[in-house]
């Protein structure tokens, strides 16, 4: 670790770890009330658990960006952090905040928890990921802000690269769309309208320069690939999904009551979105293959591997799958939509955090790569939970496509009850494979506190016969 | 990593067919398979043009018939109007399509480096 | 990606690419926004059904439900359950007053909300309202959702 303050990450990263766990229990919660309807009920119906499980998420993956900025940033810059006690303060805020609003989801019935938040004021809850009370949101734009001012004056104040440059565009605007989160119109298709632009501006639009720049950082340091040649690929990934996911964002609008005009555009440009997926995985598999130096830390390596074919897999391939209009008049809102949801923020943001966890942690603790048999452990971690969330993935589309033929495509379609009955066989082994899932990051987990040898890295020779 | 240096045009011709390959399995099936089999024609055996575009068609032949004839079968067997035909069909094809797209990503970037798909 | 193609021209595409499509975006959200009075239902947004939105949010119905397709995929779809109910708010406010305070053994039940008759009433309208929305090819396919 070249940077004192670049140790801040660690905080970043355990909080994240501990979150994720709280996620992952919660999902095997929900995925055991899709087959046993009142289990928990009432404590904690199902709509609670599903908050926590997708708020948990949001937390942990901006826990872990945060994480991921405060590592790399004073490295690509040349510098110390402009403010480590900012960063400090701000991660015990956000780790409160976030506890608190847990708990208040858990402790007090929904409805009462808008009323003591005093949601009246500035009415902003009760929407899908924006569950939030309104004063948590605030909590977030402060944190973000404060969070950006920090990265961005170290940036701006030391060497700047394509990578800090790139980050910080995408944390500004994950800041900014944020925003719109507080535009609460009583209009159903207006909120609905708006609230996309916080939701898939996002996740498929400012998070994937975000996700782009931490694998551009970690594929330069361990595979040595000369930086000129990174930048590049990074640039015209990025271009490539804001090229489609700007105008993409028309896939929202195909049913809301927005403007026809929509159902082509959204067609279109969405089904362009796997570009970008496609072309990362193209650039990972290029810059391993054409690598000067064998890191000691090949689990970093797997990673870094396996988040840009899974996120391709998972929102490339499994959001091509239901894009187009004609297809999706079918799809919207059955469980095809979980089965691209859950593989597509594991594969792109769970996996990208994991990868940068994997690659830092270690140097954040003294040594270059984990030993050789914490990295085995955290490769059989990466396989099970990874191969899971496919079958995860898989028997979802199954039910999806089940749940469309018998109640949306048939001639004498069937009620949405009567079809979950006859889909429950999915239900319970995404169940089966969730369980898996646990098992993974359990042993994920395990991994960090395994002891052995230090591996060193073997002279980082550099090959002459590349060809450039 | 590897021992013989490839000299540049057999490298771009490998790239050639890769690239071929990888679209005739995406976004321009049929015509990216003729010209795939055009390169094919203009290489030597033992050479790594050679290999590649041998490699492309081989990928295409199995891909074909593992996606088309299984999903024929599937269809056939299972019976056009059975939901349970259209679960194992959309699954199966979907992501066994992809096994393939990633697997030819990775010849394609291997062809690039003028290497053989594992040394 | 080989000497030909400079970094240089990447960027370029980026930033041009971003931007002009960004505003290409925002054109569209100004044309969307002017043209949505014709399909968007607004004439029936009543202060009842604003209440009503109010209490749909409060009691994170989306959690469970989803509206035009759009929120968790637990229970049936809302946006067309007006028309499923026969087009009688009675029938949705029964049907919300009649679940069971402790659930259904082994099924999944709605929980019991204890609405008063006025908050009954301001869901249903919501209900109706949404209901009202012109859709693109009507969707939902067909009446169940």
């Amino acid at each position: 670790m070249k940077y004192e303050s670049q140790s801040i990450a660690k905080l970043y990263f355990i909080a994240a770890i501990g979150l994720f766990v709280g996620q992952i229990l919660f999902g095997v919660i929900l995925g055991l009330q899709y087959v046993i309807g009142d289990f928990l009920f009432p404590e904690i119906p199902f709509n609670v658990a599903r908050m926590v499980h997708t708020n948990l998420l949001i937390v942990w993956l901006l826990f872990g960006f945060m994480g991921a900025a405060y590592f790399l940033v004073p490295e690509e810059s040349e510098r110390e952090l402009y403010a480590p006690w900012l960063a400090k303060l701000m991660f015990w805020i956000f780790l409160v905040a976030g506890a608190l609003t847990i708990l208040g989801y858990l402790l007090v019935p929904y409805a009462t928890l808008a009323e003591i938040t005093m949601n009246d004021l500035l009415p902003t809850m009760g929407r899908e990921f924006l569950e939030q009370p309104t004063i948590t949101k605030i909590g977030i734009v402060v944190v973000l802000l404060a969070f950006i001012f920090n990265i961005g004056m170290t940036i701006l104040t030391g060497r700047k690269t394509v990578i800090t440059l790139v980050l910080l565009t995408g944390l500004v605007g994950l800041a900014v769309f944020f925003l719109f989160s507080f535009y609460n119109p009583h209009n159903l298709v207006l909120d609905k309208y708006f609230w996309w632009f916080v939701v898939h501006l996002w996740v498929e639009g400012v998070w994937e320069l975000i996700m782009a720049s931490l694998l551009a950082y970690v594929l330069i340091k361990v595979t040595g690939v000369d930086r000129e040649v990174i930048e590049k690929w990074l640039y015209i990934i990025i271009a490539m999904a804001l090229i489609s996911g700007i105008i993409g964002t028309g896939h929202h609008f195909f049913w809301i009551g927005a403007p026809d005009y929509w159902q082509w555009l959204g067609s279109v440009f969405s089904a362009l979105e796997p570009i970008p997926f496609f072309m990362m995985t193209l650039f990972a598999f290029n810059v391993v293959n054409k690598r000067r130096r064998d890191h000691p830390n090949k689990a970093a390596t797997l990673w870094a591997l396996g988040t840009a074919v899974m996120a391709f897999l998972g929102a490339g391939v499994w959001g091509f799958l239901h894009t187009l209009a004609p297809v999706n008049f079918y799809t919207h809102g059955t469980q095809i939509t979980a089965a691209h949801g859950h593989m597509a923020f594991y594969g792109a943001y769970v996996m990208v955090v994991l990868t940068i966890i994997s690659y830092s942690m270690p140097i954040m603790r003294g040594r270059e790569a984990a030993n050789a048999r914490a990295q085995v452990v955290e490769m059989w971690s990466f396989w099970l939970m990874t191969v899971s969330m496919v079958f995860i993935t898989l028997f979802l589309t199954g039910a999806g496509i089940l749940q469309v033929y018998l109640q949306r495509y048939s001639e004498d379609p069937m009620s949405f009850m009567a079809t979950q009955e006859k889909v429950e066989i999915f239900y319970w082994m995404r169940e089966g494979a969730g369980l898996i899932f646990l098992i993974g990051l359990i042993l994920y987990i395990i991994s960090f506190f395994v002891k052995g040898e230090d591996v060193k890295m073997l002279g980082s020779s550099v090959s002459i016969e590349e060809t450039s | 990593m590897k021992s013989v240096k490839t000299d540049e045009l057999q490298i771009k011709r490998a790239s050639d067919a890769a690239l071929a390959s990888l679209l005739n399995l995406t976004i321009l099936p049929v015509i990216s398979f003729i010209a795939l089999l055009l390169i094919h024609r203009k290489t030597q055996a033992d050479t790594i043009d050679h290999y590649h575009a041998v490699l492309g068609v081989k990928i295409n032949v199995i891909a074909a018939v593992v996606l088309f004839l299984v999903s024929a079968l599937m269809i056939l067997l299972g019976g056009f109007d059975s939901p349970w035909t259209w679960v194992y069909v959309i699954s199966y094809f979907t992501i066994v399509h992809t096994i393939f797209i990633v697997f030819a990503l990775w010849a394609l970037v291997r062809a690039w480096s003028g290497d053989r798909l594992w040394s | 990606m080989r000497e030909t193609f400079t970094k240089g021209m990447a960027r370029n595409i980026y930033y041009g690419g971003s931007v002009f499509f960004f505003l290409v975006f925002i054109g569209l959200t100004v044309d969307t926004v002017q043209t949505l009075p014709k399909t968007d239902n607004r004439e029936n947004l009543t202060e009842e059904v604003v209440a009503g939105k109010r209490l749909w949010e409060h009691n994170n119905c989306i959690g469970c439900h989803t509206l035009l397709g759009e929120g968790a995929y637990f229970a049936p779809e809302l946006g067309n359950v007006y028309t499923r109910f026969g087009e009688s708010t009675e029938a949705i406010k029964g049907f919300i007053k009649s679940r069971p305070v402790d659930g259904i053994p082994g099924r999944r039940s709605m929980p019991q909300f204890n609405f008063t008759d006025q908050e009954l009433e301001e869901i249903a309208q919501f209900l109706k309202y949404a209901d009202g929305i012109k859709v693109a090819r009507d969707w939902p396919p067909n009446i169940q959702g």
